[in-house]
């Protein structure tokens, strides 16, 4: 099985990459406030749109504003 | 995250201040503060959380003083105030993410070790060839070390710093069954035929680091909540307060500037921003933060108010007591957190003697590897191995303080705050229990014990006590006497149910109302006649005024004449409190003997002792005597915990086995008793024995646990029956039951008349 | 940073900063619409050609095996591939809340990958194919496909490095994943040693390639096929049904179990073949393992819509996001069932593999794409809905209907092949001729080819119902909110 020869250094350096991106994620603070976080994609306006369909007012000036 | 200051001296001086923010809605908020607090002259930068309404502020300590923020929040239209608990967040964040770590670490590895190991185990004979045996163990090494590292490394340090001092701690014989594992697997792996064999460990060394830790972060995660839930609680005072000022308008002031004798306006559904005494109209108040108990507390005009309780009825009127430092609220919060933080005694004595026990340990290891060099070399050190690693003296170190801390926090649900951790192990041995009388066993004010109307009574119409109550009420409300306001009390909470009104009926009409100072209160009504409400003497005096009668009147009974003719007699008395009769007798039960110490005279003494129900009582006693009467009762080889409010007890509180303290004890007392009852409810202190005995029943299961783990698996080790996974396994399932064991001390004993009270305080996570 | 600056910051900095970057969501949007169509088309002519081999009319460009890579690249990487980045680039950019790192190169993954897929189209028709499954492209072709992969990896990382949210919303992990193990998979398994243009030969040979291609064969449907697509469930289901995730916690367990389990699922492709034996168990045993994490994601996703469910019986959409999970979740249980040993000695080689892989692909991978599409691209083009809504549900029940249709025929087919012939005779004689199973199978693949064409009637409808909204809407330029608060 010489493929393993290939394959399992692989994934051993692959599990030791991860491992050191788990804690950059745990040490930052990335797995804190959690339910926050969930419902922050839906507090966001991602697409700040009209209620109905149709085209919107000219956006030129809207887009200065912050 | 922020660069240094290029100037050593700013750098030096630049301080670091995080703040509690109250008045946010919204996120957009955060915009506008920040602002205000960056144009604050040596602010150097102010970050501002909308989603959590905190604020850090880094500024030049020697340009700026804490207050300057304030204000300038202040100014911008919200409240601010230090952020004293940010501290106890940050120390538990990190320790919580580093666990969090260390556990990932372990159990990722130890997945995938079993997962290169798995080939091994599942092979037939011969299919597995010799270098791919050898490229999976290498493999295997390689992703143990890791684990090693970031798993076990502070278990390392801490077994070389206890031996550079001469000790030695449970983390030895674990490091050393480690080490001697994964160097022993690495000889095996790469050396198949030389003294280590040809079997390597690797997967059951992970996987036992990696259960040691997944029950380490379980127990942190519980001491963690606990302190979360309280905290989240506790911060649950609102940072600013409504103060009425002096022109009848009203201020928006932080909490730190309120005084005593300040009264504030309480909206409903907010809390209580000091400790006070209501004004004006009765409300409810939600005091589950402190007393465990959701129902409505009805609180009448002057009765006492807590920071922090909600209130739930009207809009509220209070005086001011006490602030700050001095609520209980305050008082709460530090013994708590010196509670969560304490190693107790108990767990010193522990280790003390788990040190002739682990040196036994590591000399049958010893022992062991040698015997077995000479009938099996290959298996001689992994004999060392398992007994060094199946040993488990974890119910000592781990599972002592455990247990206690996990009946602290079941304690703290209902109310009951432990201060001293070995206390509890004190207060399961006491047999004698001391009382207080005035503040502890009864309320601080008298009530209304009595109405009995007289013969004469019938004819003015008074014959129903109801209505005599009524009416002597309409009288005594233009008193300002403390007996006289018992009596409104009481006419309201007895008018109300029946009439659904807040009002007293007047059902005579009073004119020339004028009261007389140490006597009482006298009117003439609409026929003329004059009434006196008052002193007994005094109300059946038939002179004018009433100058100069006897004075020698049952401090207990109030009287209301007319034109000399008692009409009614109100008797007045100490009133226990609501659980006082239940709480001595569920003391009883538990086979404890009780006694009563009063300063107060022998006839009100020895009521309250027949009313609660305790045979042995002390009236009239100083604070010398109440000391002589514990010395007494010690020197005949009884264990005594005294219940007191420290107002004239402090000396006998500290002479005493167990020093139990009420909620509303004076502040010198809470801060130097065992366990302070915060619901104010005597029977706790019963609840609390139950609980104690219950706890150190459950240490004792532990210890007995471990003793038979250990005197069977230690045996199997040294014989060869006990190959390193199985040690490994054993190992860990054993401390996971001795924490979880220890959890069950958290859950109360149930005895009847104390029941626990189910739904107290609320469990939130902090998301901050 | 404090946000009094981060205000200010805003306030002067040119208005292209404070726009998202959405020109090229917009091309690989439309890009999947019309791969998917042809993909699918391909699917069913050489559906048609196994039931009636007549249809290879003898043109080698049209014989079906030739026409057969070119289906699973066309539906997987065509289709998929641009449905992945449209939304990796959409997602990261609106939960980073920051603009596209280097939009330039962002266009330049859409021309490159376009140019892939051409290739792929010139190519495999024209008999150009390394022989490897789901990798049959060509030496300069995975060139290609390397320099835009390792592209994309730079626009996206970029785009989390530059976050100004400090949170890494759990969407982007699972993307972030995807293309790191892509990338991985794709230059390991594809290292061959050229010898003309257009020939060469895998580095690795027999039953070590094998290994090796199985690797990379399992891994690709882990990572291409499932991480990649969660990683589009987990943000826009709860953006259309306008609820958080039923439990985000959970999300972030679901990532990182799916990630350790998934490396050694591989052998399971390989039972009874020259594997060793315990390389073929652990596969077993781990594509088990494998159950726990996949069906936790579902879980999570369906029960998203906990308190909300009527809001499956009105919105078409939310249909095409939940249902897509119920595939997902029968599809992670069948997987693991064929995987052990027992199983696998009836169901290899026959067409229950392909309804596997069916009930995966126009289930999962198929309702996702098609509802993320429909929640994405009206939002690209200034609307709130697709022109037609109505059609969005008649698309979701032609397509039901076809994939319920694809997958009963197949696994029919597929337990009937593995009984005949595996049936012997009490002399030890096989009972039937493999020629007899063919023949057998027959009504099978009539009635799957007719799942195909319903399928592919789904994808036509969409195709109109895009057009439609495209030619009425606008493709205008969105502003990025101001983050107001420093950090989360």
């Amino acid at each position: 099985m010489e493929s393993l020869y290939l394959l399992i250094p692989l994934s051993a350096g692959l599990i030791l990459f991860i491992v050191a991106v788990f804690g950059w994620a745990v040490f930052g603070g990335q797995f804190e406030s959690l339910e926050a976080e969930a419902e922050r994609i839906l507090t966001e306006p991602s697409d700040s749109l009209d209620a109905d369909q149709g085209r919107r007012a000219l956006r030129s000036e809207q887009s200065t504003s912050p | 995250m922020h660069p240094p200051d290029p100037d050593p001296a700013v750098a030096a001086s630049t301080a670091e201040l995080p703040l509690l923010i109250s008045g946010m809605d919204c996120a957009a908020c955060a915009g506008p503060i920040a602002d205000a607090l960056q144009a604050v002259p040596g602010v150097l930068t102010a970050e501002v959380s909308g989603g959590t309404s905190r604020a850090t502020v880094r500024y030049d300590a020697r340009r700026v003083i804490p207050s300057q923020l304030f204000d300038a929040v202040q100014a911008a239209g919200y409240g601010a105030c230090a952020d004293t608990l940010a501290q106890a967040k940050v120390q538990r964040r990190d320790e919580s993410r580093k666990a969090m770590w260390r556990l990932f670490v372990a159990s990722f590895c130890a997945m995938q070790v079993m997962m290169l190991a798995t080939p091994a185990y599942v092979a037939p004979a011969g299919d597995l060839t010799p270098e791919f045996k050898r490229l999976l163990d290498m493999a295997s090494a390689l992703l143990t070390l890791p684990v090693l590292v970031f798993g076990a490394l502070p278990w390392f340090a801490a077994a070389t710093r206890a031996l550079r001092r001469g000790r030695v701690v449970m983390e030895l014989p674990v490091s050393l069954g480690i080490v001697v594992a994964f160097v022993a697997s690495c000889v095996a792996a790469f050396e198949p035929d030389s003294w280590a064999g040809s079997d390597v460990y690797f997967d059951s060394l992970c996987m036992f680091i990696g259960v040691l830790l997944a029950a380490r972060w379980w127990e942190m995660r519980a001491r963690h909540r606990a302190s979360e839930a309280l905290e989240a609680t506790l911060s649950a005072t609102p940072d600013t307060a409504e103060r009425e000022r002096s022109d009848g308008g009203v201020e928006t002031v932080a909490l730190a500037q309120l005084r005593p004798g300040d009264v504030v306006r309480v909206p409903l559904g907010q809390a209580f921003p000091a400790d006070g005494a209501l004004l004006g109209t009765p409300t409810q108040a939600d005091e589950a933060l402190l007393t465990g108990e959701s129902t409505p507390v009805p609180k009448a005009a002057g009765d006492a108010v807590i920071a922090g309780s909600v209130n739930l009825g009207v809009p509220a009127r209070v005086r001011v007591h006490r602030v700050g430092a001095d609520t209980r609220l305050a008082a709460l919060q530090a013994l708590v957190r010196g509670a969560m933080s304490q190693r107790p005694a108990a767990a010193a004595l522990a280790d003390a003697w788990a040190a002739p026990f682990l040196v036994a340990v590591l000399t049958l290891a010893v022992l062991g590897a040698w015997a077995w060099s000479f009938i099996d070399p290959s298996r001689a050190v992994w004999v060392a191995v398992a007994v060094l690693i199946v040993t488990c003296p974890c119910a000592l170190s781990l599972a002592v303080p455990a247990t206690l801390l996990a009946a602290t926090r079941g304690l703290a649900r209902q109310g009951v705050l432990v201060r001293r951790l070995e206390a509890l192990a004190i207060l399961a041995r006491v047999d004698q229990v001391v009382f207080d009388k005035t503040g502890t066993l009864s309320r601080d004010a008298l009530g209304l014990a009595g109405v009995r109307p007289s013969a004469a009574a019938a004819e003015l119409g008074l014959a129903d006590p109801h209505e005599a109550l009524a009416a002597a009420a309409a009288l005594a409300v233009w008193s300002g006497h403390p007996r006289s306001r018992i009596l409104v009390d009481a006419a309201r909470s007895d008018a109300q149910p029946r009439s659904g009104a807040q009002s007293l009926a007047a059902p005579l009409e009073w004119q020339g109302i004028e009261e007389v100072i140490g006597r009482g209160v006298q009117a003439h009504d609409a026929h003329g006649r004059r009434w006196r409400l008052g002193a007994h003497a005094w109300a059946l005096d038939d002179a004018a005024t009433g100058a100069g009668a006897p004075e020698v009147q049952p401090a207990n009974q109030l009287v209301m004449s007319c034109n000399g003719r008692v009409v009614v007699q109100f008797e007045i008395e100490e009133t226990p409190r609501r659980d006082a009769v239940a709480g001595v007798a569920a003391l009883h039960d538990l086979g404890l003997a009780t006694m009563l110490l009063s300063g107060d005279q022998p006839a009100a003494t020895h009521a309250l002792a027949q009313r609660v129900g305790i045979r042995h009582w002390q009236a009239g006693a100083s604070a010398q005597d109440k000391l002589d009467a514990v010395a007494a009762l010690q020197a005949q080889g009884r264990r005594v915990a005294m219940v007191g409010d420290g107002f004239n007890d402090a000396p006998v509180l500290a002479r005493a086995d167990v020093s139990i303290a009420m909620g509303q004890a004076a502040l010198a007392a809470r801060e130097q008793a065992d366990l302070v009852l915060l619901s104010d409810r005597p029977a706790d202190a019963a609840l609390a024995v139950a609980t104690a005995r219950r706890t150190l029943g459950l240490v004792r299961q532990n210890m007995l646990w471990a003793a038979t783990y250990n005197a069977a698996c230690i045996p199997l080790a040294l014989v060869g029956w006990l190959p390193p996974w199985a040690a490994g396994i054993g190992m860990a399932l054993s401390s996971v039951l001795v924490v979880a064991n220890a959890q069950r001390a958290a859950s109360l004993p149930r005895r009847a008349g104390i029941l626990p009270l189910n739904g107290a305080l609320e469990w939130k996570a902090s998301t901050c | 940073m404090s946000s009094a600056s981060l205000a200010n910051a805003s306030r002067s900095a040119p208005v292209a900063e404070s726009q998202y970057s959405d020109t090229a969501i917009r091309l690989f949007a439309l890009a999947a619409v019309l791969w998917g169509v042809v993909g699918m088309l391909v699917g069913v002519i050489i559906a048609a050609q196994l039931t009636w081999p007549e249809l290879n009319f003898g043109i080698s460009f049209l014989s079906y095996g030739r026409l057969r890579p070119l289906h699973t690249n066309a539906v997987i990487f065509a289709f998929g591939g641009c449905v992945l980045f449209a939304t990796a680039y959409h997602v990261v950019q609106r939960t980073c809340q920051t603009r596209l790192f280097m939009p330039g190169l962002a266009m330049f993954t859409f021309i490159g990958w376009q140019l892939v897929i051409l290739a792929a189209a010139i190519t495999l028709p024209l008999g150009y194919t390394s022989g490897k499954e789901y990798a049959e492209l060509e030496w300069p072709i995975d060139i290609a496909i390397a320099v835009v992969w390792v592209s994309f990896a730079v626009v996206f990382f970029g785009t989390i490095g530059t976050r100004k949210v400090r949170h890494i919303y759990v969407a982007n992990w699972f993307f972030g994943a995807f293309i790191l193990a892509v990338a991985l998979l794709h230059i390991v398994n594809s290292a061959a040693i050229p010898v003309s243009l257009l020939k060469s030969y895998s580095a690795y040979a027999g039953v070590q390639d094998a290994m090796i291609q199985w690797w990379y064969g399992h891994n690709a449907v882990g990572f291409f096929l499932t991480a990649g697509f969660l990683g589009m469930m987990y943000y826009y289901i709860p953006k259309q049904a306008e609820r958080p995730v039923y439990s985000y916690r959970l999300s972030i367990v679901h990532f990182w179990a799916l990630i350790f389990t998934y490396m050694w699922a591989g052998p399971h492709h390989l039972h009874y073949t020259a594997l060793p034996d315990w390389a073929q168990s652990i596969g077993m045993l781990f594509s088990l393992i494998l159950l726990a994490p996949s069906w936790g994601g579902m879980i999570n996703g369906i029960m998203t819509l906990s308190g909300a469910w009527h809001k499956l019986r009105e919105d078409p959409i939310l249909k095409f996001l939940i249902v897509s999970l119920s595939f997902y979740g029968m599809s992670t249980f069948e997987g693991p069932m064929m995987s052990i040993k027992t199983v696998n000695a009836l169901s290899h080689y026959t067409d229950w593999t392909v309804g596997h892989v069916h009930s995966g692909a126009l289930g999962w991978v198929g309702l996702i794409s098609m509802g993320c599409l429909y929640h994405l691209i009206p939002r690209m083009f200034d609307r709130t809905q697709m022109y037609s809504v109505k059609a969005i549900e008649l698309h979701f029940w032609i397509a039901t209907i076809g994939i319920v249709l694809y997958i009963a025929a197949m696994w029919i087919a597929g337990v009937m092949q593995g009984l005949m012939w595996r049936a012997v005779n009490p002399d030890g004689t096989l009972v039937y001729t493999f020629v007899e199973s063919v023949k057998a199978t027959f009504p099978y693949y009539v009635i799957r080819l007719l799942g195909g064409v319903l399928y592919l009637s789904g994808m036509l409808i969409m195709a109109w119902n895009v057009v439609m909204t495209v030619r009425n809407g606008r493709a205008a330029p969105q502003p990025i909110p101001v983050v107001a608060m420093a950090h989360a």
